[in-house]
């Protein structure tokens, strides 16, 4: 059965207008280090039509570049074996992101527990809340902690859907994104 | 004492410690060198201890968590004064320091 977490209107509108990256695992021998470089080249790429302001570039240069940094990280992290793969567009109000990766049923099943504790609630609130429980336990695996602070500090709009699980127990996990992107600066 | 990597530098200077360049850390454990040098510092109970953020361009959430951790380590000792010093020129610091403050309400943030 399919499970869906979070905003549900993010979860649809990708289909059109998209640039698309596949980062294939054996290849590549995907590690850490590729969450830096491919985070970098998206911002990177969004950004530079905000060349124009110093303030606006860096500003969403940097928002982008935070984003699809720790969306990748968690898909580096928790994934099963197999390719990671970056969707992404930008209008002019948002910039939205899709990251598709595979995970096995047992992190599934933890991860949507940690989801149905970080999707109710003020994410200011419950980004201090967590800090704190994490101070005072910090041998949790998973934190919630940087989606916490991309829903607080970046404004971002974050969805889940977890796909049923196939015959090996592979599940699909798409995690959409969007982060507001407005020009401030003349 | 230094904490040196192709990607970032950690050192102390007195009862500052200072920051430079892009922190990703993979977990908490990557960043256990880093904790061990700033409880080095709190362990000599100075009056004020400076973490110096001016030149750290990028955090990762595991880098703002380990910069949160502590501040609550310097909460257990009132007699410790804790400044952080950041710059609203790197959008993570002016987004994300403010936080710490709310953690440690005592905790003196420059941003300039």
């Amino acid at each position: 059965m399919t499970a869906l977490f979070g905003t549900p209107d993010i979860a649809i509108g990708m289909k059109e207008n998209v640039s698309r990256l596949r980062l294939f695992d054996g290849p590549l021998d995907l590690s850490w280090r590729h969450c830096a470089t491919t985070s970098d080249f998206i911002a990177d790429l969004f950004a530079l039509r905000f060349q124009s302001s110093r303030n606006d570039y860096m500003e969403v240069r940097h928002s982008i570049g935070y984003l699809v940094n720790e969306l990748i990280e968690n898909a580096v992290k928790f994934r099963a074996p197999g390719e990671i793969v970056i969707e992404a567009s930008m209008d002019s109000e948002c910039f939205k992101l899709k990251v598709s990766n595979d995970v096995d049923g047992e992190n599934a099943s933890e991860f949507q527990s940690l989801l149905a504790d970080i999707t109710v609630g003020d994410p200011k609130d419950l980004l201090i809340q967590r800090i704190e429980a994490n101070a005072a336990n910090p041998d949790v695996a998973r934190s919630g902690l940087g989606l916490l602070t991309l829903m607080s500090d970046y404004g971002a709009r974050l969805a889940w859907i977890f796909s049923s699980a196939d015959e090996r127990d592979r599940i699909c996990l798409e995690t959409y994104a969007s982060i507001p992107i407005s020009q401030t600066h003349n | 004492m230094e904490i040196k990597t192709d990607d970032y530098r950690v050192w102390i200077e007195g009862s500052n410690i200072f920051f430079d360049g892009a922190m990703r850390l993979a977990s908490s454990e990557a960043g256990a060198p880093v904790m061990a040098l700033a409880n080095s510092i709190l362990a000599s109970n100075p009056s004020t201890i400076t973490l110096d953020l001016k030149d750290l361009h990028f955090l990762n959430s595991s880098g703002i968590n380990l910069l949160a951790k502590f501040t609550i380590e310097v909460r257990k000792h009132p007699d410790v004064r804790l400044v952080v010093r950041g710059t609203p020129d790197i959008p993570w610091q002016s987004k994300s320091l403010p936080n710490l403050k709310k953690l440690h309400p005592a905790l003196v943030l420059l941003m300039n």
